[in-house]
């Protein structure tokens, strides 16, 4: 079997990989990226290549719409399971529960968008048409940056000193599935009594027959979202043979990164509807991406 | 207490997009106290118990540090950490505070007094920073921007943890004290935050206070460990010097974290200063004697040289 593939983040990154960490960040409307880009970004050619695919669509309002709407369908589906009651079983501070409550938020905004963005990826590196064939620039664009108010992107290694987390860890791996740790448990374990109380209750939930059915909903409008998107996504096997790629690595995980983000995005909504007063569906509006004529005319050039 | 029974104290006011951490424990006279870097709130953790017996204690984490915002896009330097100081005072209620400030801590503590002077009814600096005696050199090489690429957050935490153990301590901290002191900047985020705090450490926010101290109208208490490293006690009695009437008490057996190293000795010069009557219980601190040496003057006669 092969081994786990490295992460590179945009500390660590150079040149062209740099590049596209810091433009998906920014794209994306995040403080930081999750694991997936992080995987990807261990592909040089392939990343700059993806990103030159996906990037005109990240930035569009359909893009954003979609990831609502796989929100909103994750929320739907959540409350049908009634309370997870994670929030309540913890002793936590007034500033603890503060920063918990950014993340999670957070989190609840990024996972949606990472679900439609690796449906397309995987997709397209499957042979399926992703995207329409707009013309450039014809779709509306949303404002790029992270959201005043988004708490940083903060997270534990996956290989923590403490032994209980790091068992927690191995737990949630073993659940969720490879290639590695979900970044949304890593920073839910800096208050590892939350994250223990919270995995507690998510691990049985997702062996139930409405979570897996719930997950396949996911998938499928994620799918037939990010088909839809403005532009077309020019990506396939072929091309990672022609970048000289490990076209076999990187089918496999970003099939497994799909296969197991629905998963991720309803524990997420669990989460998020376990606690008073946070936004469910839309955390973060996005505006309208308004700049001068000049500058737009200089992009379409 | 441990640092995440500390942080679990913890409240938190937003200040527009911004927001503070903070502890506020205990009844009467506001005592606002006022860490250093790269620490946060928990430094102080040793005295809260004490101190919250007699006063109503207030310590919030400075911006970019601890638990408060370490997103980016604000200023970090020790004259916007005052501006910061008085608009949380403001949203708390807090009219006036006797203000406790450590290390850079210290010089938000002067800018307040300088600055606002109705925050201030008494005034306690240990060893703070303070003229040209700093940033440290530990401090400039971390506030390079290359550290953040240059440097793992594990990294960073080594090489905080070894220097505050080398040159912090006079004796052996409590076993979890320094890991504590560094726990908000195990992050990658965290460091990044920490970075900028170091970048932002310049010389001439306290320089351009020299001219304003002697004229401070605020009782003051100079609190120095004598053996700190970091920062000489000469630093100390210049101060005690520049500001009128200020009593300069000495601390023997104390590097730079006084209140670690003699904590008792810190806080029964506290409490005299805060005019607490009789000798409070001094909960959580060691109750062993303490070898300490405590020169109170009112001026300052240079020594020869």
């Amino acid at each position: 079997m092969a081994g786990k593939p490295k992460q590179v983040s945009e500390r660590e990154a150079s040149g062209g990989v740099e590049r596209v960490l810091y433009e998906m960040r920014q794209t994306l409307r995040v403080t930081g990226l999750d694991v997936a880009a992080r995987t990807w970004a261990g592909f040089e050619r392939f990343v700059v290549a993806m990103w030159e695919a996906m990037g005109p669509n990240a930035e569009t309002r359909a893009f954003e719409s979609a990831a609502d709407e796989v929100r909103a369908e994750a929320v739907e589906a959540v409350v049908r399971l009634g309370r997870l009651g994670a929030w309540d079983a913890v002793d936590l501070g007034e500033s603890q529960r503060y920063h918990l409550k950014g993340a999670l938020e957070l989190h609840h905004y990024l996972q949606p968008k990472m679900l439609v963005f690796i449906s397309a990826v995987k997709q397209a590196l499957w042979g399926q048409p992703v995207g329409r064939l707009q013309p450039m620039g014809s779709a509306e664009r949303i404002e790029r940056g992270a959201p005043a108010r988004m708490m940083e992107l903060e997270w534990v290694s996956e290989r923590p000193d403490d032994a209980r987390l790091r068992s927690l860890f191995k737990d949630i791996l073993k659940t969720v599935g490879p290639p590695s740790l979900p970044g949304d448990f890593r920073a839910l374990a800096l208050w590892p009594e939350y994250l223990e109380a919270a995995w507690e209750r998510l691990k049985p939930a997702m062996a139930r027959e409405e979570w897996k059915r719930a997950c396949v909903g996911l998938l499928n409008t994620s799918r037939r979202l990010s088909l839809d998107l403005p532009y077309e996504v020019a990506l396939s096997r072929e091309r990672l043979e022609v970048l000289h790629e490990k076209v076999d690595t990187l089918l496999r995980v970003t099939e497994q990164f799909e296969r197991r983000q629905p998963s991720l995005v309803l524990g997420m909504a669990w989460l998020v509807c376990d606690v008073p007063e946070l936004e469910r569906r839309v955390p973060f509006p996005a505006e309208a991406r308004l700049v001068p004529d000049y500058v737009v005319a200089e992009e379409l050039r | 207490m441990n640092w995440r029974d500390y942080q679990r104290k913890q409240r938190v006011v937003e200040l527009g997009n911004r927001f503070i951490s903070y502890v506020d424990e205990g009844q009467g006279e506001p005592v606002v106290l006022l860490h250093g870097i790269p620490t946060w709130g928990y430094l102080w953790s040793g005295l809260l118990p004490a101190l919250a017996l007699t006063h109503r204690v207030l310590i919030p984490d400075l911006l970019g540090f601890g638990y408060s915002d370490k997103r980016e896009g604000f200023e970090r330097s020790i004259t916007r950490q005052a501006e910061a100081m008085d608009a949380w005072m403001d949203r708390l209620e807090v009219e006036d505070a006797v203000v406790v400030g450590h290390d850079i801590g210290g010089g938000v503590a002067q800018h307040l007094a300088v600055r606002f002077p109705r925050r201030v009814s008494k005034l306690c600096l240990m060893n703070s920073v303070c003229f040209d005696a700093w940033p440290v050199e530990l401090m400039v090489q971390l506030g390079h921007p290359g550290v953040v690429r240059k440097l793992s957050a594990q990294m960073v935490q080594r090489m905080l943890k070894a220097g505050l153990r080398r040159a912090g301590f006079e004796s052996a901290p409590p076993e979890g004290l320094v890991e504590g002191l560094v726990e908000p900047y195990a992050t990658e985020a965290g460091k990044t935050s920490l970075v900028r705090d170091a970048a932002a450490l310049d010389t001439n926010q306290t320089q351009e206070l020299v001219p304003r101290l002697r004229h401070l109208a605020v009782p003051t208490c100079i609190l120095w460990g004598v053996e700190d490293l970091f920062l000489p006690v000469r630093y100390g009695e210049r101060l005690a010097w520049e500001i009128p009437g200020a009593r300069l008490a000495r601390v023997e057996g104390a590097k730079h974290f006084l209140m670690w190293d003699q904590p008792h000795a810190v806080m029964t010069e506290l409490f005299e200063f805060l005019g607490v009557e009789g000798r409070p219980e001094l909960a959580g601190l060691e109750a062993a004697e303490v070898s300490r040496e405590v020169i109170t003057y009112e001026s300052y006669t240079p020594g020869p040289g």
